[in-house]
C-alpha cells in the first residue's frame, strides 16, 4: 500500500550534517524499494478556488504559511506499522516539526 | 499483513495498538531481515543457524521493548543483538576452530571501539539472495525461502499468497535450509564468471516467478494476489541496486515496474480479466510506468554492447506498449520483432504464442493463425489455456465463428482460474451459434460411460480418453462434426510420445466410442502400434519433474538419478564411475565401454557431489566398511574411507523414495530412469 507523508516547514536552516543524514536515509529507501518519489515543496504558489461557476486565481504567498506542506515523500510500503516506523526515523533526522502520513488510494 | 513473526506461544499484548511493539517489530523485522540474517550468515556460515539466532534477537526485542520503549534505531539494535548471539553461539561452540576464534575477537574489538551499530554490509543481503535462489534447491523451495528469508516473510503468509497450509511451507523451508548444508554451497559469491551468470539467472527468475504468481494467480479465486506482485517489486529493486552493473537485474525491474502498472486496469469491476489493448491507459499508473523507464535506461546503460538478454526483450515489449497512447497506435512490427528476438533466445513454444499474436496485430490473423497452428501439435501446450484462447481470438477476427466457439470453451475448460474461466466462458457464448443439432459431444461421451455392462476399469479406462477428447474440442462440440483428421492430431499431441500400450489403449477406447455413436471409422489415421513385449517402460515426464523438485532431495540421489536419466547408461557402468573418470568441461566420464555423457542437470550437480575429491569411488555411502567385511581398495574413498554406493543400497532408496509415484505403489527400478 502506499502512504503519503507531508512535512510542514520549521524555521530551522538545514546544516551539512542534516543534509547527508537525509541523503543517505533517501539513498537506503529508493534502494529497498520503498521510496517512489519524493520532493520539496516552493513556499509561494498559486491557489484556486471554484464556486458555483467562478472560479478564482490567486498568486501565492498566503498568510497561513505554517499550515502550507514544504515537502512530500510517496512510500510503498506493506503495512501502517512500516510507514510509520519510517516516519519516525525521519522526524528522528531532521529534528522539530511535523509531519503527516496518510493512506494512498487509487490511481 | 501484520501477522507476528513470533515463534508460537507468544502472543502480543494489544494487538491492533499503534504503539504495540509487537507491530513495530513485525514492521521492522520485514525491512531488515535481509541484511540482520545477510550479516549473520556470513558469520556462523550455515544459513538456518543465522536465522535462529535472529529469531532469538526478536523475542529479546520483544520482552525489552515494551519496558524499555521501541529503540532509537531499531533496525541497528536487531543487528547488534542478533550479532552478539552469534558470537556467543560461536564462543560456545567451543570448537577452538582458529578462524572462529578470531571472528569472535574481531566483533569483540569492534565492540569496543564502538562501531558495533555499523551498518550491515549490503552485499551479504545480495550474497543471501544467491544463496535462497541456489539452484540445487527445487524452484518451490528457493521461492519459499527467498520470502522468508530475504521478504521477512511468516511461513502463514507465503502459505497464504500460495494458497497451501503453512505446515507445508514451514517443511519446505525447512528442507531448503538442509538442502543448502547437505550441499555445503557456500556464503561467497562464485568466481568464476559463468556461474555467477547462472546464479543471477537463478535469481532473477525465482523473483519473476513470485511476481507471477502474484500478477496472474494460476489458480484461485482472485486475478491479482497483489502482496505477491508487491514482494517482488521490493526484491528486484533491491536486486537492482545491490548488483547495478547487470543489465538483466535493471530490466527485470523494469519489467515488473511496467507490468504492475497496469495492474489497476486489468481487472474489470467483476473481477474477469481486461485484455491489454481494452485496457483504459488513463488507469495506467503513470508513476510505475516511469520508474520502469528510468530502470530500462539503466539496463541499456549498463548493457556495454552485450547483446540483450531474456528480460531486457521482455522489458522492451513492455516499455513499447507503455509508449503508445492508445492500443491502436502499438508498434506492432517493433513488437513482432522483439519477440522474434526473444524466440532465437528462448525457443519456447509459449515465447512463440506470443509472437504470433504480436503478429496478427502487425500482419493481420492470417498471418498469427499460420503460425499458432504450427504449436497446435506441441505436447508442452497440451494443456496451455492461452493457446485454445488465442486461437478462439483469431478464428473469431477472422468470422471464423462456428470454429472459434469450441476454441474458448476448451480454454475455459483448461483455465484452473475461476475469474478467467468466467470471462472465457462468456466470449464463447458471444459467439453462440443456434443450439447445435444433434447431441453434443460432452452428451455422447456421458451416454457412453453409462451404458450397461461396462466394468469399473473399463469405465475408467475409456473415461480418460474422453475427457480428453471433450477438452480438444470442447464439450458443446457437435459429435456428429467429429472428423478422423482432427482425432489424429488430438491423439498425436495428447499421446504422440506415450508408450505404444497407451496409445493403444486410448485408440481402442476411441474406435469403440466412434461405432458406438455410428461415427464411422474415427480411428481411420491411427495406426495401431507394436507393443515391445517387456520392454521397460520410460517414467512420465510430469512425474518426473515431481521427482526432481522433491523438496530435500539429497545431493547424491539427485545426482545419481539425474545421472542415469540424462546418460541411459547402465545402472552398474555409473555406480562404478570414479572421480577421476569424469571430465565436468565436456559432460562425460570414461568406463571401460566407453564414454557416459549428460545434459546441464547432471552438470549442474556434479560438481557440488565431487566438492573438492579428485579420486574415489564418485558416488559413495554414508558409512565406513566394519571389520568383518573389506571391500575392494578401489572401492573406498581414499580419504574418508567411506564404501562406493552399492546398486542394491541404490535400487533400495529409489524404490522407497518413488513408492508414492507408482500408480502400483511398488516403487520404480532405477533402470526405468534411463529409458525414454
Amino acid at each position: 500500500m502506499r502512504y503519503l507523508m507531508t512535512t510542514k516547514p520549521t524555521d530551522v536552516a538545514p546544516d551539512e550534517n542534516l543534509f547527508a543524514a537525509m541523503g543517505a536515509f533517501v539513498e537506503e529507501l529508493t534502494a529497498s524499494g520503498v521510496l517512489l518519489a519524493t520532493g520539496g515543496l516552493a513556499p509561494n504558489g498559486v491557489r484556486l478556488v471554484s464556486s458555483g461557476d467562478e472560479i478564482t486565481v490567486t498568486d501565492g504567498p498566503f498568510a497561513e504559511a505554517k499550515e502550507a506542506v514544504a515537502g512530500f515523500a510517496l512510500i510503498e510500503v506493506r503495512s501502517e506499522e512500516e510507514a510509520v516506523e519510517l516516519a519516525r526515523r525521519f522526524r528522528r533526522i531532521v529534528g522539530d516539526g511535523e509531519s503527516v502520513i496518510q493512506q494512498v488510494f487509487g490511481p | 499483513m501484520s501477522e507476528s513473526i513470533l515463534p508460537a506461544g507468544v502472543q502480543p499484548a494489544e494487538a491492533g495498538h499503534r504503539d504495540d511493539p509487537h507491530r513495530t517489530v513485525d514492521a521492522v523485522w520485514k525491512r531488515e531481515s535481509a541484511k540482520i540474517i545477510g550479516g549473520l550468515t556470513r558469520m556462523v556460515r550455515d544459513v538456518g543457524l543465522a536465522e535462529e539466532l535472529a529469531q532469538d534477537a526478536l523475542v529479546a526485542a520483544l520482552e525489552q521493548w515494551p519496558r524499555s520503549g521501541v529503540p532509537e534505531s531499531p533496525g541497528a539494535w536487531l543487528t547488534a543483538i542478533a550479532k552478539r548471539r552469534a558470537v556467543d553461539h560461536i564462543r560456545r561452540a567451543r570448537r577452538l576452530d582458529e578462524k572462529h576464534h578470531q571472528l569472535a575477537h574481531e566483533q569483540d574489538q569492534k565492540e569496543q571501539r564502538g562501531r558495533f551499530a555499523e551498518e550491515p554490509d549490503q552485499d551479504d543481503a545480495l550474497r543471501l539472495m544467491f544463496l535462497s535462489c541456489h539452484p540445487v534447491l527445487p524452484t518451490p523451495a528457493r521461492v519459499a525461502l527467498t520470502l522468508r528469508l530475504l521478504g521477512g516473510l511468516t511461513a502463514g503468509e507465503i502459505a497464504r499468497a500460495f494458497l497451501l497450509p503453512e505446515t507445508a511451507i514451514t517443511r519446505r523451508i525447512a528442507d531448503a535450509k538442509r538442502g543448502l548444508a547437505e550441499a555445503r554451497v557456500p556464503f561467497e559469491l562464485p568466481d568464476d564468471s559463468a556461474e555467477l551468470a547462472d546464479r543471477l539467472s537463478s535469481v532473477l527468475e525465482v523473483i519473476y516467478l513470485i511476481f507471477n504468481e502474484g500478477y496472474s494467480a494460476t489458480s484461485g479465486d482472485d486475478l491479482l494476489r497483489p502482496g505477491l506482485t508487491l514482494e517482488a517489486l521490493r526484491l528486484g529493486r533491491l536486486l537492482a541496486e545491490l548488483a547495478p552493473d547487470e543489465p538483466e537485474a535493471h530490466a527485470l525491474a523494469a519489467l515488473m515496474e511496467i507490468q504492475e502498472s497496469r495492474s489497476a486496469a486489468r481487472t474489470s469491476p467483476s473481477g474477469e480479466p481486461v485484455r491489454l489493448h481494452e485496457q483504459s491507459r488513463g488507469r495506467w499508473d503513470p508513476l510505475l510506468i516511469r520508474r520502469g523507464f528510468a530502470a530500462m535506461l539503466r539496463a541499456r546503460d549498463t548493457q556495454h554492447g552485450r547483446p540483450p538478454g531474456p528480460y531486457l526483450l521482455q522489458a522492451a515489449i513492455a516499455v513499447t506498449h507503455a509508449q503508445a497512447r492508445t492500443a491502436e497506435d502499438t508498434d506492432w512490427p517493433q513488437i513482432t520483432a522483439l519477440y522474434e528476438a526473444l524466440e532465437r533466445l528462448i525457443p519456447s513454444p509459449v515465447v512463440r504464442l506470443n509472437r504470433a499474436v504480436a503478429l496478427s496485430m502487425a500482419r493481420g490473423p492470417e498471418a498469427g493463425l499460420t503460425l499458432l497452428d504450427t504449436l497446435t501439435t506441441d505436447p508442452a501446450l497440451r494443456d496451455y489455456h492461452l493457446l485454445p484462447a488465442a486461437r478462439g481470438d483469431l478464428l473469431a477476427k477472422l468470422g471464423r465463428y462456428g470454429e472459434a466457439r469450441p476454441e474458448f470453451d476448451r480454454a475455459a475448460a483448461l483455465t484452473r482460474n475461476s475469474a478467467e474461466r468466467a470471462f472465457l466462458s462468456r466470449r464463447a457464448q458471444e459467439l453462440a451459434p443456434a443450439e447445435p443439432e444433434g447431441p453434443t459431444l460432452g452428451e455422447a461421451a456421458t451416454a457412453f460411460l453409462a451404458r450397461d455392462g461396462l466394468d469399473a476399469s473399463t469405465v475408467r479406462a475409456y473415461g480418460q480418453t474422453l475427457r480428453r477428447l471433450c477438452t480438444s474440442f470442447g464439450d458443446r462440440y457437435p459429435v456428429a462434426d467429429l472428423t478422423a483428421d482432427q482425432i489424429t492430431r488430438t491423439f498425436t499431441t495428447a499421446w504422440g510420445g506415450a508408450a505404444a500400450t497407451t496409445w493403444n489403449r486410448h485408440r481402442s477406447a476411441a474406435r469403440s466410442f466412434a461405432r458406438w455413436a455410428s461415427l464411422g471409422d474415427l480411428a481411420a489415421g491411427l495406426e495401431r502400434r507394436t507393443e515391445p513385449p517387456s520392454r521397460t517402460l520410460p517414467i512420465p515426464p510430469d512425474q518426473l519433474a515431481e521427482l526432481w523438485s522433491r523438496p530435500g532431495l539429497p545431493l547424491r540421489e539427485h545426482s545419481l538419478w539425474r545421472l542415469l536419466h540424462e546418460s541411459g547408461a547402465t545402472v552398474k557402468a555409473v555406480l562404478l564411475l570414479d572421480v577421476e573418470d569424469v571430465d565436468l568441461d565436456d559432460r562425460r566420464a570414461r568406463t571401460p565401454d566407453g564414454w557416459v555423457t549428460w545434459r546441464s542437470g547432471t552438470a549442474r550437480l556434479l560438481p557440488m557431489l565431487i566438492a573438492d575429491r579428485t579420486r574415489g569411488p564418485l558416488f559413495l555411502t554414508d558409512r565406513r566398511p566394519g571389520p568383518a567385511r573389506r571391500p575392494r581398495d578401489t572401492d573406498l574413498d581414499p580419504e574418508t574411507g567411506r564404501v562406493r554406493l552399492s546398486y542394491e543400497r541404490a535400487e533400495y532408496v529409489f524404490k522407497r523414495t518413488t513408492t508414492s509415484l507408482d500408480p502400483a505403489g511398488d516403487g520404480w527400478t532405477l533402470s526405468r530412469l534411463g529409458t525414454w
